[in-house]
């Protein structure tokens, strides 16, 4: 956060003077002043020989940090918001569509867990080509195991629809090769600063964000003793929910399994993670046959344990 | 202040009196109904995700915003969104089942009830620590702004969910430069400030504070959660002891990781769970039952509880 200094410019109440008055208080940076006793300080202030113009540089700072934290909303605007901006995308599944009641959600994270060779990926491929014709929107595709397959989306595409130009779309979904949690912050903070200076006017929207896998970039990180890896974790959730929620982007990761309490298997990650997604779903697949079993495990508004059944064509 | 005045003392029995009657509210929903609860208290809700702690504090929510004669306290409440995974469709829903209930027999025209109660839902989302505590520094401009515009007082501060920023504040190693007194952002220093702030919030606008904590350090709940469904089966069979059950229900544990600051700062705690029981209710929906137990005070009795459309309801 900003130091004091280099607020004086802007605002001429907090000069030089308040600077100093402020240093002998251990307040240097915006930040510090979060962390301080605002009573102890102003009736520091008031010992002081001019504690009218200190006490004016105090709520100035104060009004500040006003601005530094979201808008009070109430349940109306919060509700507007998420009727206006906050639409449901079809997965092109019928039956998971009637599962999650109309698809996955614009600002909500939605996690796909399952075991290896459940289909996480051939179902993330298969939304992501949907959305791209359904929506025309655009869909980013973060991969961190190559197994983005431009040749599986072409099939889908004409899968899906066949007048549609197959170019046009691929051109809406954007691959990005992620190989370690730290280029995925960088194409995170890229596409947020591109979606802030862009605005709501751009010309085509972000309407999907697909992770595949975010548990292979994450379990390298986690693990040791220190809290840095879940520290990277939570961080990497929080700007996903940002994202997802201040642009209306509907955020898809996949998570793998790993045995748990008596070789049963579990989603990856712990317990951290766990409170970090809105809804976890669980993939499946029956062994011999073509058909999979998606199921809630979690989900903000409905009951956990229903299932679909569906099938993913070749 | 002269001696007269403070021989007078600032309120009569009487007056006192109907104040701490009338701030008193009481939540008839699981799993507070079990103690009368009064503006000040802090209480924590612990459990593992999903446990339903979200839909306990919306319920509560609506129990607050819903007008007296709906029965509920006619209030506002502030709701702090540190998880970011609030949903509002949720709320909406859930209020609009709950009026309708409240309004089966008589011609009120629910729209505009709904439309007010929704006003008095006041919610902000916080990012990252930083955010939290300048809500939480700029909050008392913020409540007298509501009591002027409203003409009602907030009730409720709740937080969702106060462990949200843990790991992230726990790493932070940020070195400072300058002097001595300058304190660091860590941990401790971040909730010695959040619990100070709310401190001294609730000496000028009287409030109970409802915080959800979920259990993000898992390793013992998982050795112990064989114990609690079969402590529950137990406890549904008809003829099970059930002092035999509580006592095995206590070795239930859970890991704290919030700095000790917090932990005082805490008057009542109660621990919630997901268990494996299901019970069939109308149109053929299995629900999953929670479970519910104080923690502060200590109370060996165990609740359960099912989440459906309207609410969350006691189950016997």
């Amino acid at each position: 956060m900003a130091p004091l200094k280099s607020l004086e410019a802007r605002y001429p109440l907090l000069d030089s003077n308040f600077q100093s008055f402020c240093a002998s208080n251990g307040i240097f940076t915006v930040e510090d002043f979060l962390l301080h006793d605002l009573s102890v300080l102003t009736a520091f202030a008031e010992q002081q020989p001019n504690s009218d113009r200190l006490k004016e540089g105090i709520t100035q700072l104060l009004s500040i940090i006003d601005r530094q934290h979201q808008p009070w909303l109430n349940g109306l605007q919060l509700l507007e918001d998420a009727r206006q901006n906050k639409h449901v995308l079809s997965t092109g599944f019928e039956e998971i569509d009637k599962l999650l009641g109309g698809g996955v959600r614009e600002g909500q994270l939605t996690e796909l867990v399952g075991p290896s060779s459940s289909g996480k990926t051939q179902l993330c491929l298969r939304v992501a080509a949907n959305v791209a014709i359904q929506h025309v929107g655009r869909v980013i595709f973060m991969d961190t195991g190559n197994s983005f397959s431009p040749r599986r989306i072409e099939h889908f595409i004409h899968q899906i629809s066949d007048s549609v130009l197959s170019e046009k779309v691929m051109s809406n979904i954007l691959c990005y090769s992620t190989f370690d949690i730290f280029s995925m912050f960088d194409v995170l903070q890229q596409l947020e600063n591109s979606l802030k200076s862009q605005g709501p006017k751009g010309d085509c929207k972000v309407q999907m964000l697909i992770v595949d896998s975010i548990s292979s970039l994450i379990t390298h990180v986690l693990g040791g003793s220190g809290p840095q890896g879940h520290a990277l974790m939570t961080a990497a959730g929080f700007l996903l929910k940002k994202l997802a929620h201040e642009h209306n982007i509907a955020v898809l990761v996949t998570n793998h399994m790993v045995a748990g309490e008596g070789g049963t298997l579990k989603p990856a990650l712990g317990e951290s993670w766990k409170s970090i997604p809105h809804v976890r779903l669980l993939l499946s697949r029956d062994p011999g046959n073509k058909i999979s079993n998606i199921s809630i495990l979690k989900h903000p508004s409905l009951a956990s344990g229903e299932v679909a059944r569906f099938v993913i064509d070749d | 202040m002269g001696v007269r005045g403070w021989i007078d003392g600032d309120e009569s029995g009487r007056e006192m009196l109907s104040r701490v009657l009338t701030e008193r509210p009481y939540l008839h929903l699981p799993p507070f109904q079990k103690f009368p609860l009064r503006v000040g208290n802090v209480v924590e809700l612990v459990g593992p995700s999903p446990c339903a702690k979200t839909h306990i504090l919306m319920q509560a929510a609506i129990d607050c915003i819903l007008p007296k004669h709906c029965g509920g306290l006619g209030h506002l409440v502030l709701f702090i969104d540190l998880d970011c995974r609030f949903d509002i469709l949720r709320l909406s829903q859930m209020l609009r089942n709950r009026i309708f209930q409240a309004n089966e027999n008589k011609s009120n025209d629910d729209e505009e009830l709904f439309l007010e109660c929704m006003k008095r839902f006041l919610y902000i989302r916080c990012y990252d620590t930083l955010e939290f505590l300048a809500t939480l520094k700029t909050l008392h401009y913020k409540l007298q702004k509501e009591r002027q515009a409203q003409g009602i007082s907030v009730n409720f501060l709740m937080i969702d969910s106060i462990g949200a920023f843990h790991w992230i504040d726990r790493a932070s190693t940020s070195l400072r430069l300058g002097f001595d007194n300058r304190k660091a952002l860590s941990l401790h220093n971040v909730y010695a400030t959040v619990v100070q702030e709310i401190k001294k919030l609730l000496l000028l606008h009287p409030m109970l504070v409802i915080a959800s904590k979920a259990t993000i350090l898992g390793s013992r709940y998982a050795a112990n959660a064989g114990k609690w469904d079969r402590n529950l089966r137990t406890l549904c069979s008809p003829n099970s002891a059930v002092s035999s059950v509580t006592k095995k229900v206590h070795q239930f544990m859970y890991r704290e990781y919030m700095p000790s600051i917090w932990q005082s700062f805490v008057t009542l705690r109660i621990l919630i769970q997901a268990s494996d029981v299901h019970i069939s209710t109308d149109k053929n929906h299995n629900k999953s039952v929670y479970l519910s137990q104080w923690l502060m005070p200590p109370v060996s009795f165990v609740d359960s509880f099912i989440v459906n459309d309207v609410g969350v309801f006691c189950v016997s």
